[in-house]
């Protein structure tokens, strides 16, 4: 089986900017077998990624169209910005989805007060403000259930004595 | 009506634009980030400064972007005028928007993106550059029209080719006109029959970038 099988070629995912996020995505890809590309404008960057990591890293300004073209974004099947800055991603995100038509472009947004400027080109977006409030909602509704519960077990030893 | 205009980052450029805006009986309001910069903008008379982050679209809000007739972004980076212009167009509907580009290649990308005006500093002083190398007599050029059509102001030298002849004597590319001449302290429109003296200024209008053309055939070189 090892020989032959075929590899899907035609999934090539690029993704912006080497940060904690992209790093980790990049290594979760490129272990998972997709091919990767990531771009950092600072080398320094790519440390974040795991030694096993198989795809590409390469150094260059993803606001830039010839960096863009370099890294052959018009066959990428997905692009993820996730560069720590909102405007370029918002800038790389409408490159690539307006100039160089990529079918799926992801983003990361910190302020999700810009959202909508994305929503009208169709390009996904990721808010880890809005995604913890929700996480820690929803634990905080599970201890709150817990302590409930806890209370309402006292109470009823209470009443038992 | 006052029109009100919306000036976003930069300092020196946003400074003597407010000054002429101004002037010219517009309402004005510029948004800067540096403190510094908000303050040396604060010394012009009537100009409402605004100390923010433009393209945060509270930022926006406090400066009312709403009520803005056109909105100008004139900071240094690409991205951050892009979203500048595109909040104003998208969530304040801002009638029209102008974008300061360093990257001449997005341009074109800049207008798909909705913005009504690009301008590009690189590429305007790229060919000014190159117009005053190529050209020495030429005193001007203005383009307008977006760069379409060119007005230029070319000076006749005594020992031009031109000199004397008449206007229909001479062999002027297809899309430019002599629109003017200024010969000492009166201007006169010109006809085919009006003859050229030297110490003549000449104002060209041309149209597809003929100017260049126009003035070696004016000037002989």
């Amino acid at each position: 089986m090892g020989l032959f099988t075929t590899k899907k070629t035609a999934d090539y995912t690029i993704i912006i900017g080497c940060g904690r996020l992209g790093a980790n995505l990049a290594n979760t890809l490129s272990d998972g077998g997709g091919n990767v590309l990531i771009m950092d404008k600072d080398k320094d960057a790519f440390r974040k990624l795991s030694p096993s990591f198989g795809g590409l890293a390469v150094v260059g300004d993803g606001t830039d169209f010839d960096a863009l073209q370099d890294a052959q974004i018009g066959k990428a099947s997905v692009v993820v910005v996730v560069t720590n800055n909102d405007n370029a991603n918002v800038m790389i995100a409408q490159l690539a989805r307006e100039v160089f038509k990529v079918k799926r472009v992801i983003a990361r947004l910190y302020d999700p007060e810009r959202e909508y400027i994305y929503h009208e080109f169709g390009i996904d977006t990721i808010c880890p403000a809005v995604l913890s409030a929700k996480e820690i909602d929803k634990i905080l509704s599970k201890t709150n259930e817990a302590a409930g519960t806890g209370m309402a077990v006292s109470a009823c030893e209470v009443e038992a004595k | 009506m006052k029109k009100i205009v919306l000036l976003v980052g930069g300092r020196s450029k946003t400074k003597s634009l407010a000054m002429s805006l101004l002037k010219r009986g517009y309402q004005v309001t510029a948004i800067n980030d540096t403190y510094e910069d908000c303050l040396k903008l604060a010394e012009i008379d009537k100009l409402t400064v605004i100390n923010g982050d433009g393209t945060k679209p509270f930022v926006l809000e406090d400066a009312s972007a709403g009520s803005a007739d056109i909105a100008i972004a004139l900071t240094s980076k690409d991205e951050d005028n892009l979203v500048i212009c595109e909040l104003c167009k998208k969530r304040f509907s801002v009638g029209k928007t102008v974008a300061l580009v360093s990257d001449p290649k997005k341009t074109d990308f800049f207008y798909k993106m909705g913005i009504d005006s690009v301008v590009c500093a690189i590429s305007a002083v790229t060919s000014i550059i190159e117009q005053q190398a190529f050209v020495e007599e030429m005193a001007n050029i203005v383009p307008i029209g977006e760069g379409r059509v060119q007005i230029a102001e070319v000076p006749v030298y005594g020992n031009a080719p031109v000199v004397g002849k008449k206007l229909w004597e001479i062999n002027l590319p297809k899309e430019v006109i002599i629109g003017c001449i200024l010969r000492g302290d009166t201007t006169m429109i010109p006809r085919g029959d009006t003859r050229i003296l030297a110490g003549d200024m000449l104002v060209l209008i041309s149209g597809n970038g003929q100017e260049i053309a126009a003035i070696k055939e004016l000037t002989g070189r």
